[in-house]
Order: C-alpha cells, then sequence, then structure tokens
C-alpha cells in the first residue's frame, strides 16, 4: 500500500507548525494535523486550526492566508506527497462542538 | 453580471442568513454556492472564447470537477513568481472549497460553524480577485486548459 512520504516526516510538519504558530502570535492557539486521502482519493494533510475568537469573527482574511502561506513555505506538500487543506474554528466553536480531533 | 458573480453574492446571502438563523442547511447551500460560483468564474472565462454562443453552455459541461484542481507545476518551487503565486493560491483556495463544498453537500455528520461558512467566502472572493488579476497571463491560460483536461505536455 502506497503512503506518502508525509507520514515519516511527522516531526518535521510539527516543528514548522510550532515556527509558524510563534511567527504569527496569539491569534493562533492551536494547530492540530492528519494525514489521510481526501474525497477524490488522494493524499492529503488536513489541518485544523483553532483561532481566538476575535480572530475568526474579525481578522480571520487577514490570519489564515498567513497560516496557509506559512505552512506552504515552511513544508514541501507536494515533495510529501500530500495535498494541504485547511480548516479553521474559533475558540467558542470549538467549546460548543467539544470535538477531540481539534482538541 | 454574469452567473459567477451571481452566484457569489447568493453566498453572501445564504451565509449571512445561516449564520443569523444559525441554520445548518443554509450555511452548507452557502458553501457549495461559494465553491460553484468559482467553478462558474473559470467556465465563463473559458467558454466565452468559443466562437459560437449557441454551443458554449455545452462547452462548459465538459469540464470535470476533478481536473479543476491539477496541472500547474512552477518552474522553480522555491521562488515563485508573482504570478505563479496567484495562480498557485487560486488552485490552493479552490482545492479547499471543493473539498468543503464536497463535505457540505455529502457529510451529514459535519456540524458547521460560522467560521466555516466565513472562510468559504474568503476562499471565493479571493479565487475571484487572484484570477480576474492573472486571467490573461500564459501560465492562467494554459492552466485553464489543464482545467479543461488538456494535457500539459
Amino acid at each position: 500500500m502506497y503512503l506518502p512520504s508525509a507520514v515519516t516526516k511527522q516531526a518535521e510538519i510539527e516543528a514548522a507548525i510550532a515556527r509558524v504558530q510563534q511567527s504569527i502570535g496569539p491569534d493562533v492557539v492551536r494547530i492540530r494535523y492528519e494525514i489521510g486521502e481526501d474525497w477524490s482519493g488522494q493524499w492529503a494533510i488536513f489541518f485544523r486550526i483553532v483561532l481566538t475568537d476575535e480572530a475568526a469573527r474579525h481578522r480571520l482574511r487577514d490570519v489564515a492566508p498567513k497560516v496557509v502561506w506559512g505552512l506552504a513555505r515552511q513544508l514541501d506538500f507536494p515533495g510529501m506527497g500530500v495535498f494541504p487543506y485547511h480548516n479553521f474554528r474559533s475558540v467558542s466553536e470549538q467549546a460548543v462542538l467539544q470535538e477531540p480531533a481539534w482538541a | 453580471m454574469g452567473l459567477a458573480d451571481e452566484l457569489l453574492e447568493d453566498a453572501h446571502f445564504l451565509a449571512d442568513k445561516g449564520i443569523t438563523d444559525q441554520r445548518q442547511t443554509l450555511m452548507r447551500r452557502s458553501i457549495s454556492t461559494a465553491y460553484y460560483a468559482a467553478f462558474h468564474l473559470f467556465i465563463d472565462d473559458f467558454v466565452e472564447h468559443w466562437e459560437f454562443p449557441d454551443q458554449r453552455a455545452r462547452l462548459g459541461r465538459m469540464f470535470g470537477h476533478g481536473k479543476m484542481c491539477t496541472g500547474f507545476t512552477p518552474k522553480d518551487k522555491k521562488n515563485l513568481t508573482t504570478v505563479e503565486q496567484a495562480l498557485q493560491d487560486v488552485i490552493t483556495a479552490f482545492s479547499q472549497l471543493q473539498k468543503d463544498r464536497e463535505r457540505a453537500d455529502y457529510d451529514s455528520g459535519w456540524r458547521l460553524v460560522d467560521t466555516d461558512v466565513r472562510n468559504a467566502i474568503r476562499l471565493a472572493e479571493d479565487v475571484f480577485a487572484n484570477w480576474r488579476r492573472i486571467k490573461d497571463e500564459d501560465i492562467a491560460r494554459h492552466h485553464l486548459l489543464s482545467m479543461f483536461g488538456a494535457r500539459s505536455d
């Protein structure tokens, strides 16, 4: 079974996430990720980004591209054999949903 | 106003209504409509160059959703030109919209939040703005052909 090289590069991915989070600052509360197949069967990395309520509600247009570009600059997704997807939610939204994958 | 712009307006309307009423169905329709707005942006741009207006709708139906995110490889991945970066942003945003639309339409377990909807609108607006900025550039024209299924080599 084919597995993308991203699977073996989790330490690199986590280090990149830490750098991106540090560079953006407190707007980003945490970033989680998962590697799997997308709806079309292609390998992908799914980032789940929790933002402060303020950032999610009033500065999404500013903050979201910083996260997307920051991760793209730090990680060679084509070289890792995955396509990146990014989903965002606020602290309050996660507090209501309580989804473990975002915790 | 073309179909793509009307769909984007509808996506805004559905987003506002869905968030105000906290109605999951409207939020899902907003994401789906935002995706189709971007989808039709590309189709309209492609078929408008077809000489025969009565055949344009038929030509537009030849677009496959799956092919529309492939076909672009920058010359130097580490040093993208401004136009390459804009095209890459279009592809990334459109791919995200495509995934979110798939979930909005078929994943009944997805509990949407306001940020999902706002982000879909943001992505669609970014696709519109970036595509309209670069659509006459060579690499954008080539990518449009790739979206249509043409091989790049």
